[in-house]
C-alpha cells in the first residue's frame, strides 16, 4: 500500500513538474501548447546524450538536459508561439501541434526510433514501515514540493512573478500601466519549458526514454491542467498529486486501465465543472 | 460569391473521382473517397460550428467497430449493419455530446481527445475479447440482390453515391436555418443565445450528426478493406483530417472534398518519397496556419473574385 502512495505521490509530481508550464502558458498566453510534449521528450534525449556519449554526472548531465532545452523553447517562442497572440485558439493548437510533430520526428533523425532506457540514478532503497522504497522516487516528490514553494515564492514576492499574476488576471490593465506584458510572459514560457525539461529528465530513469514519450504524458498533464483549472497554480499541484494517485490506484488493480482512469475522472470532473475557456 | 458550375456541383464530384480511376486502383479510389466523407463530417463541426476536435477518429472507430460487430454478431447484411454503425456512431455522440459540446476551444479539443483515448483503450485492451485487440478482426458481408461488397467496383460506386448524398444532405443542411446558426455560433454564441436560441441544443445535434457521419465513413471503409483494426480509433491519426480540412479550406464543403482528396494524394504517395513524413506534416501545418488560412478552395475563390473585379473595373 506505501508503495502504491509513493509511486502515485512520484507520478503526481513528476506531472505536476511537467504541468505548471501548460497551465502558465495557457493563463497567460490562451495558447494551448502541444510543443510542451516535445521540449519535455528533448530533456529527455539531451540527458541520455550527456550521461552516456559525454560521460557526466547524471546530475550534471540532468543540469545540461534542463539549460540546453532552453535556446529550443526560445526558438518555438520567438517563431511560432509568439505570431499566435491574439489568434484564434484553433490556430494555436494545430500550430504548436505541427511544432511537436517535427520535433518527434527530429528526435528520430538523431537519436533513433528504438526505446533508450537508463538506471536508477541513486539505485539505493530505503525502508520505511517496512516497504523498501527508491530513495530517487522520494527525491522527486520532495523536489515537486520545492518546486511548489519556489514558485509561489517567485509569483508572489518577486516583482516579474507579481507581474505575470496580474497579467493572468487582466492582461489589458497591466499593459496600460506601461508594462511590456508579452515580454514577461516569454519568460514564464522559458521557465515553464525548463521544468517541462526537468519532468523529461526526471522521468527518464523510471519510464523508458522513445520519441513518443512526449504524446503520452502531455495527455495526462492536459487532464491535469483541465481538472485543477487553467491558469491554477494551486489547482494544477493538487490535481497532479490526486490524478497521479489515481493512476497508481488504477494500476495496482488493474494495469492497462491506469492511464484511462484519469480520463474518465477527467470527464466526471467536467460534468460537474463546466468550464469555459 | 457566384460560381457558374455550382448548379453541376454533384456531377462535377462523381467525374472528379471517375478521372481519378485510371491513375490509382479502384480500392484507393475508393480510400479517397470514403476518406472525403469522414471530412466532410469534420468540417461540420470545425468549419461550420467553429468547434475545433482533436477526437473525430472516435465516430470512425466507433462505425468501423459497429459494423464489424454487427456483421459478425447479429446479421451480415451490409446494409443493416451500416444503418447500424451510423446509429451506434451518433449514440456515442449523443452520449457524450452533452459533457463536451458545453465547452470551446481548446477544452473542447482536449476533451474530445480523451474520450478518444478512451475508446481506443476500450476496444484494444478492455474488450479485447470482443475486438480481436491489437489484430482487429475481419469482417463478412452477405450479399444482398445484386449488391456484393466483395465487388470492387460495386463497393466503388455505392461509396461515391453515398458521398454525393452526403454532400447533397450537408449543403442542404449548412444553408438552413440550422446551418445558419450553427454559424451564427461559430462567430458569437453569446449573440445567437441572446437572440433567444437553445445553442446547446444545436451545438449537440451538430455534433452527433458529426458523428454518425464520420461513423458512416468508418463502416464504409471496413466494407471497402473486409478487416478492422485498432488503427480506425488511433488518437494519434487526428491530426490527418485537420490537415485536411485546412488543405482544402475550413467551412466550405468543395474545400472539404478537395482537402481529402489532396491529403490523401499527398499521404499515399509523397509519403513513399519522403522519408520525413512528419516533419513534413508539420511543416505543411505551420505554413496552412501562417501562409494560406483559406486553403486551396480560399485561393480558388480568391483568384475568381479578384479576376471578376478587374472585370468590373476595365
Amino acid at each position: 500500500m506505501i508503495g502504491t502512495l509513493i509511486y502515485g505521490l512520484t507520478i503526481g509530481g513528476i506531472l505536476y513538474i511537467i504541468s505548471i508550464g501548460l497551465s502558465l502558458t495557457f493563463g497567460t498566453m490562451r495558447i494551448v501548447n502541444f510543443a510542451h510534449a516535445f521540449v519535455y521528450a528533448l530533456g529527455a534525449y539531451l540527458l541520455i546524450t550527456a550521461f552516456r556519449k559525454m560521460g557526466l554526472s547524471f546530475l550534471a548531465a540532468a543540469g545540461f538536459g534542463v539549460l540546453a532545452v532552453l535556446p529550443v523553447a526560445y526558438v518555438i517562442e520567438a517563431y511560432v508561439i509568439r505570431r499566435l497572440y491574439g489568434e484564434s485558439l484553433d490556430y494555436a493548437i494545430i500550430a504548436t501541434y505541427a511544432v511537436l510533430l517535427i520535433g518527434v520526428d527530429l528526435i528520430k533523425w538523431v537519436w533513433g526510433a528504438s526505446p533508450i532506457s537508463l538506471n536508477d540514478p541513486i539505485g539505493k532503497d530505503v525502508e520505511i514501515l517496512g516497504v523498501s522504497l527508491p530513495v530517487y522516487r522520494l527525491v522527486i516528490i520532495t523536489l515537486a514540493f520545492v518546486i511548489y514553494g519556489g514558485l509561489y515564492l517567485f509569483f508572489r514576492k518577486t516583482i516579474v512573478g507579481k507581474i505575470v499574476i496580474a497579467g493572468l488576471d487582466d492582461k489589458d490593465a497591466v499593459r496600460s500601466l506601461g508594462i511590456d506584458v508579452d515580454r514577461y510572459f516569454s519568460i514564464v514560457f522559458l521557465l515553464g519549458s525548463g521544468l517541462a525539461a526537468l519532468g523529461g529528465v526526471l522521468y527518464a530513469p523510471i519510464t523508458s526514454v522513445h520519441p513518443y514519450m512526449g504524446f503520452q504524458i502531455l495527455l495526462l498533464c492536459f487532464a491535469v491542467v483541465i481538472v485543477g483549472g487553467m491558469g491554477s497554480l494551486h489547482g494544477t499541484f493538487l490535481s497532479a498529486f490526486a490524478l497521479g494517485m489515481v493512476i497508481s490506484l488504477t494500476g495496482r488493480f488493474w494495469g492497462p486501465a491506469a492511464e484511462t482512469m484519469v480520463f474518465v475522472v477527467m470527464a466526471v470532473v467536467l460534468i460537474f465543472k463546466p468550464i469555459d475557456v | 460569391m457566384k460560381i457558374p458550375w455550382k448548379k453541376y456541383d454533384c456531377l462535377l464530384i462523381v467525374a472528379g473521382f471517375l478521372l481519378l480511376l485510371p491513375f490509382l486502383k479502384i480500392q484507393r479510389t475508393t480510400d479517397f473517397i470514403i476518406f472525403c466523407v469522414f471530412v466532410l463530417s469534420y468540417d461540420l463541426l470545425y468549419g461550420y460550428m467553429g468547434r475545433l476536435s482533436f477526437g473525430p477518429m472516435l465516430f470512425l472507430g466507433a462505425g468501423a467497430y459497429a459494423v464489424t460487430l454487427f456483421s459478425e454478431h447479429l446479421s451480415p447484411n451490409p446494409f443493416l449493419a451500416l444503418s447500424f454503425a451510423v446509429v451506434a456512431a451518433a449514440a456515442v455522440g449523443a452520449l457524450i455530446g452533452p459533457i463536451i459540446v458545453r465547452t470551446t476551444g481548446a477544452a473542447f479539443a482536449l476533451i474530445n481527445l480523451a474520450f478518444n483515448q478512451i475508446g481506443h483503450f476500450l476496444v484494444l485492451i478492455a474488450f479485447a475479447k470482443y475486438t480481436g485487440g491489437e489484430d482487429g478482426m475481419s469482417a463478412h458481408f452477405s450479399k444482398v440482390g445484386f449488391f456484393d461488397v466483395q465487388d470492387r467496383t460495386m463497393i466503388f460506386v455505392f461509396s461515391l453515391f453515398c458521398l454525393v448524398l452526403a454532400f447533397y444532405l450537408l449543403k442542404r443542411l449548412t444553408s438552413s436555418p440550422f446551418g445558419i446558426l450553427l454559424r451564427t455560433i461559430k462567430e458569437n454564441e453569446t449573440r445567437a443565445r441572446f437572440l433567444g436560441y437553445d445553442t446547446f441544443l444545436y451545438k449537440w445535434g451538430a455534433f452527433v450528426i458529426s458523428g454518425g457521419l464520420a461513423g458512416f465513413a468508418g463502416a464504409l471503409s471496413i466494407m471497402n478493406y473486409g478487416y478492422v483494426t485498432p488503427s480506425f480509433i488511433d488518437p494519434h491519426r487526428n491530426v490527418e483530417v485537420i490537415f485536411a480540412v485546412l488543405i482544402g479550406g475550413a467551412g466550405n464543403l468543395y474545400g472539404a472534398i478537395i482537402g481529402g482528396v489532396a491529403y490523401m494524394v499527398v499521404s499515399n504517395y509523397l509519403a513513399t518519397y519522403i522519408a520525413r513524413w512528419e516533419m513534413f506534416l508539420g511543416i505543411g501545418l505551420l505554413l496552412l496556419v501562417f501562409r494560406f488560412r483559406t486553403g486551396v478552395w480560399g485561393a480558388v475563390t480568391g483568384l475568381l473574385a479578384s479576376r471578376r473585379g478587374e472585370a468590373e473595373t476595365r
